[in-house]
């Protein structure tokens, strides 16, 4: 169309970059499910978690490829491309750390010790909730930058903080139940297995946290 | 049948072709905007486009025409050939008609006007010779191409920053829209009466200073304030929105009444773009017409009402039969536009394009439009602008002026040895 303001107008980055939020969403319940499968001994319903868990991510990949492949030099948006190219990665990160968690998982049979399995299903709750507030914040941040409200944004800055707030809540779970291991687990390997698998999970919460710092960041005026 | 009346027949149906060229693109784009951001529906936006563009054309559009007559080339000089000029201007209308089909078929942004003027400089250059080009003229009219649109950028931006400060950062916007709307209809009113009583309106003979036109003109925009005011309370709107509600559509319930701001840009855009590129079409037509009653290059020549009438009709007409696409294509597209930032980009659109067409200057309406949205877009009021659409318009800036210009000079010097 000639001269047609539809040139003008770009596919708003911000609709895949949800889309991506919703899938880590999904693959950080789809974690919680499959260390219950674990702990209860349901090898081949972890499994089948996991490989559900490995497709998604791949989809998420290809969509995060999506998105920093269409943001062409010349396109104008109310962020600065390098500050929402690094959230995305922050968002992604949080996946890549959930599928190896999963794969963690997998290297050793499920033998722990009753009162550790419920600490460590507590910590993967506890790094699941800022993932799935990760998904509502990237919805919030759209709708700031849409309409440009003030309620918006401090709508975004209260999902920061609450998820700043949850990895630090998740980081004391985690260096209690690293005690704890150490007190309880006597074998070298069988630790050295959980220390190594509760790092990842902590990391998990980690790159939620600064994804939420990235997002903060884009906000700020 | 003689060659007048035959060039009269043709020139009339090359102009009516050019205008409604003008009205199936330019004016489909200006009116785009608000079928974007669903403030009016397509039918609405034909009907305010079709009406408030006769009115822009009828009622003020006369300031572009005579530039595009006399401002270009110096009339004198073809004093004693009044036929050549004849062909002239039809030769710069058929070239620049050609040059907006071709580049519609080849999916550019080229403005109507540009092409008239590059058309109108082609043809100056090939009869008289480079003297007879007013080149201060030109300067001043490429000058303003390069600024229409950054003007426009700026009043859009600024105003969107305001509205954003002052209404969509408040703790209630729907409290704070209801505030402050009056005066931003006060300010689309001041311009629109500026324009329109301060050497605007020629046919009705008014003659005020510009001190009484800017006082009526407060007046005007007080009243309508007042005016707005008043009906912004009788609508049922959730003027509580102090909650973080978003309405239908994923617009925050405080677009709403944006929506009907929108609808007062809308017909000021038409209106402005009534005034200013009608003139593309008719401007020519004029001259045209006035050789042939006369027989005479007459340095002034008033341009009749009824022809301004009917090109307004025939951008009207184009927009109706072929402008509807274009604006059900944006209107589907940019869903970015909420009623927010279509009021901003049409004031700023709307106004820049008054102000030029009062100081005589021939801009394109669609690339004001580009310069206003974009405007907002620097101030981070936009989700996705691809600024490559701006570096497309200006390399149309750097192709149209030369096309057009040597395809006047072909088709007149081809009608000269064929008629002459």
């Amino acid at each position: 169309m000639r001269g047609s303001l539809v040139q003008l107008f770009y596919k708003t980055p911000f609709e895949n970059l949800l889309k991506h939020a919703e899938k880590v969403k999904l693959c950080a319940q789809m974690l919680l499910k499959a260390a219950e499968y674990y702990i209860n001994g349901d090898v081949e319903k972890f499994d089948e978690m996991t490989e559900k868990v490995a497709l998604l991510e791949s989809s998420a990949d290809q969509l995060k490829r999506n998105i920093r492949n269409h943001l062409p030099r010349g396109l104008l948006m109310p962020v600065e491309k390098f500050q929402f190219l690094e959230y995305l990665r922050e968002q992604d990160k949080v996946l890549d750390k959930v599928e190896e968690a999963l794969y963690w998982l997998s290297y050793r049979p499920p033998d722990l010790p009753g009162g550790i399995a419920e600490d460590l299903l507590d910590l993967v709750k506890g790094v699941v909730a800022p993932i799935e507030k990760l998904a509502e914040l990237t919805e919030e941040a759209w709708n700031y930058f849409r309409n440009g409200r003030e309620q918006d944004r401090i709508l975004v800055k209260k999902s920061v903080r609450d998820i700043s707030q949850w990895e630090n809540e998740a980081d004391l779970l985690e260096r209690e139940l690293i005690k704890r291991i150490f007190e309880e687990v006597p074998e070298p390997l069988k630790a050295f297995h959980l220390i190594k698998l509760i790092g990842i999970i902590g990391q998990i919460a980690d790159h939620a946290q600064n994804a939420g710092d990235r997002m903060r960041a884009m906000v700020a005026k | 049948m003689n060659i007048d009346t035959i060039i009269l027949g043709i020139a009339t149906l090359v102009g009516l072709y050019m205008a409604a060229n003008i009205g199936a693109n330019d004016l489909a784009n200006a009116m785009g905007t608000s079928v974007g951001s669903r403030a009016i529906t397509l039918k609405q936006a034909v009907l305010i486009s079709v009406i408030a563009n006769l009115l822009g054309a009828v009622l003020a559009g006369t300031h572009v025409t005579e530039t595009l007559r006399k401002g270009i080339i110096d009339p004198n000089l073809l004093a004693g050939t009044p036929e050549k000029f004849m062909l002239g201007m039809f030769a710069a209308l058929l070239a620049a008609g050609i040059w907006v089909h071709l580049a519609t078929v080849l999916g550019q942004p080229v403005s109507t006007t540009h092409s008239i003027v590059g058309a109108v400089v082609g043809f100056g250059l090939v009869s008289v010779g480079f003297g007879a080009i007013e080149w201060g003229k030109v300067v001043s009219i490429v000058i303003s191409w390069i600024i229409s649109p950054i003007f426009g950028g700026i009043v859009a931006g600024g105003i969107y920053l305001m509205v954003k400060r002052k209404i969509l950062e408040s703790e209630c916007p729907g409290e704070s829209a209801k505030r402050y709307a009056p005066f931003l209809v006060f300010l689309v009113f001041i311009v629109l009466t500026l324009s329109l009583i301060y050497k605007g309106l020629k046919n009705l003979h008014l003659n005020f200073s510009f001190q009484n036109a800017l006082l009526i003109a407060i007046a005007v925009g007080i009243f309508a304030a007042l005016i707005s005011r008043w009906l912004f309370g009788i609508i049922d709107f959730d003027s509580k929105e102090c909650r973080f509600t978003i309405g239908a559509g994923g617009h925050l319930v405080t677009e709403s009444l944006f929506a009907y701001l929108q609808i007062l840009t809308a017909c000021y855009v038409a209106f402005a773009h009534g005034a200013n590129d009608v003139a593309n079409a008719v401007g020519p037509l004029a001259a045209i017409f006035a050789v042939v009653k006369t027989k005479t290059v007459a340095a002034q020549v008033p341009v009749p009402l009824w022809m301004l009438a009917i090109g307004g009709i025939a951008v009207g007409g184009g927009l109706f039969a072929f402008g509807t696409r274009v604006m059900e294509t944006i209107g589907k597209n940019i869903t970015e536009i909420t009623p927010v930032r279509g009021f901003c980009a049409e004031f700023g659109a709307a106004t820049t394009i008054l102000v030029c067409s009062r100081m005589g200057l021939p801009i394109s309406t669609t690339h004001v439009l580009v310069g206003s949205v974009v405007g907002i877009g620097f101030v981070r009021g936009m989700e996705a602008l691809d600024l490559r659409l701006v570096k497309n318009i200006l390399i149309s800036w750097f192709i149209t002026l030369p096309f057009t210009m040597i395809l006047a000079i072909i088709i007149y010097e081809v009608m000269l040895h064929t008629f002459y």
